[in-house]
């Protein structure tokens, strides 16, 4: 695997930063994660396969101050729903939903954060990362601050990112840019983010803000209240995927470029004495501008096994109703021919659906008081995990076809070593 | 308004139910963490944020089309 040669200059750099101001240690300076997933997708005939290693080091040099180093990455194969049909355009048509969309993908991320720390619980983040992909890159800058109140039982955190992004697209004939009915999909990423004739790109601007406040109210429960907000402008469709929307007419996703979103998330611990272990609760409510409301419940039950071992099981619920312009068959609208509406979009994420994921993880956690595992490993923690998710669209199907056995798995198992 | 109202109340109120620190043992245990795996969890929230029309409650950061 080779690193974009940004995201490994940036990634390189920060590290050289954080080993070189690490010197010599006092107690635990330096601290290695690394973490694997494998994500498989079986419905929609996509076969969606992705690999998602993480490598981060984070030093502490001093104790007011850590410096930290990252890089991810997603390695995907498979395909992607390539032209959005109907069921009124697939009981004459037989469009090749996916069969054509081989996707390849490698996405890689390299990133910095520096964080001050106070003595009574207040820090201080900044930090920046830089994502690329074949036909996608991003640069986003973030900053963060917490403090504690009332000997710790409480906390208050602000953060804020904003990314600076663009997406690759094909260009368009220049005589109908005002009409988007003509725009065609992006055959491939060839060509991306070059001087490529044929190729350009659109900015995507994301802001996010998020506020949270925790409370310890009793020595067993304590809660967390998150609002979060985000702004997107920008191309925001998938520049392949083609919808039809008249007879025998196909023309490129298009989506709103602004939308606003909001959430509210609660959630609760409580620790249970007889059970030795805690259960957890999120609640998360949200709306966003495209009219989609959703709401996700999640119960966790966490349990340790002596002093080294914990066990979890997790339940996940999840509804959201669509888009206000989303259908599944765009066909059929204005007359003579359609499009229906002012936007169009094969995204089943915008769509109406239901989705449940149970899951279990398992964390095994050595921090030795009075010597270093080897000699020099002052922390060790090795975890795994596994969930599946199944999911149930209301509208959304493949040119008429219902969606069904719609499931996707995922496994990670991480490692993390203090020294 | 009325709901900041509301928070800031509540959060002021907070103070009146402070735990003292020889009782926050329980509270600094592992199980009673909201994110002290957040690094492991990340593949997965990766996957959910990708898959859903939805976003919020677990951090700013984040990056990429997650187009397909």
């Amino acid at each position: 695997m080779q690193l974009a040669p940004r995201a490994a200059v940036i990634a390189v750099l920060v590290a050289a930063a954080v080993l070189a101001v690490a010197g010599p240690a006092r107690a635990q300076v330096l601290q290695l994660d690394t973490s694997h997933s494998v994500f498989y997708e079986s419905p929609t005939k996509t076969h969606m396969f992705v690999y998602s290693p993480t490598a981060d080091i984070t030093a502490s040099p001093w104790t007011w101050i850590d410096i930290h180093a990252g890089w991810e990455a997603d390695v995907v194969s498979g395909a992607s729903v390539a032209t959005k049909a109907g069921s009124v355009y697939g009981q004459s048509h037989t469009p090749d939903v996916v069969t054509t969309a081989s996707v390849h993908d490698f996405r890689n991320v390299g990133r910095g954060e520096i964080e001050i720390k106070g003595n009574t619980g207040t820090s201080l983040l900044a930090g920046y990362s830089y994502g690329t992909e074949n036909d996608y890159r991003s640069n986003s800058l973030h900053v963060s601050a917490r403090t504690d109140a009332f000997q710790h039982n409480t906390q208050f955190q602000l953060a804020y990112a904003r990314n600076f992004d663009e997406v690759c697209d094909r260009v368009q004939d220049t005589t109908n840019l005002n009409q988007p009915t003509t725009w065609q999909p992006l055959e491939n990423s060839q060509g991306c983010f070059t001087s490529t004739a044929g190729r350009t790109t659109h900015d995507i601007s994301v802001d996010t803000y998020e506020a949270s406040w925790a409370q310890s109210w009793t020595p067993v429960m304590e809660t967390q209240l998150t609002y979060s907000a985000q702004l997107v402008d920008g191309f925001q469709s998938d520049p392949y995927r083609g919808v039809i929307i008249g007879e025998g007419i196909k023309a490129q996703e298009h989506v709103p470029n602004d939308r606003a979103r909001e959430a509210v998330t609660g959630r609760l611990a409580y620790y249970l004495r007889s059970l030795k272990g805690a259960l957890r609760l999120m609640v998360r409510g949200y709306h966003d501008t495209w009219a989609i409301d959703s709401g996700a419940v999640e119960l966790e039950a966490e349990k340790s096994l002596g002093e080294n071992v914990r066990i979890m099981a997790r339940g996940r619920l999840y509804r959201q109703g669509g888009a206000v312009f989303w259908s599944d068959d765009y066909t059929g609208g204005a007359p003579p021919l359609g499009p229906r509406g002012a936007y169009w979009t094969g995204d089943r994420e915008l769509s109406p659906f239901w989705s449940f994921l149970g899951g279990l993880r398992i964390v095994w956690t050595i921090i030795p008081e009075h010597k270093r595992l080897l000699g020099f490993i002052q922390s060790f923690k090795l975890a795994g995990s596994g969930s599946v998710e199944d999911f149930s669209y209301d509208q959304f199907t493949l040119a008429g076809i219902p969606i069904s056995n719609a499931w996707e798995y995922l496994a990670t198992v991480s490692l993390n070593l203090g020294f | 308004m009325r709901l900041v109202a509301i928070l800031l109340f509540l959060a002021t109120m907070a103070g009146c139910a402070t735990v003292a620190p020889e009782h926050r043992a329980i509270l600094a245990d592992p199980t009673m963490q909201f994110d002290v795996d957040a690094k492991h969890e990340a593949g997965m929230r990766h996957a959910i944020d990708n898959r859903e029309g939805s976003m919020g409650g677990s951090g700013v950061q984040g990056g990429g089309c997650g187009c397909n």
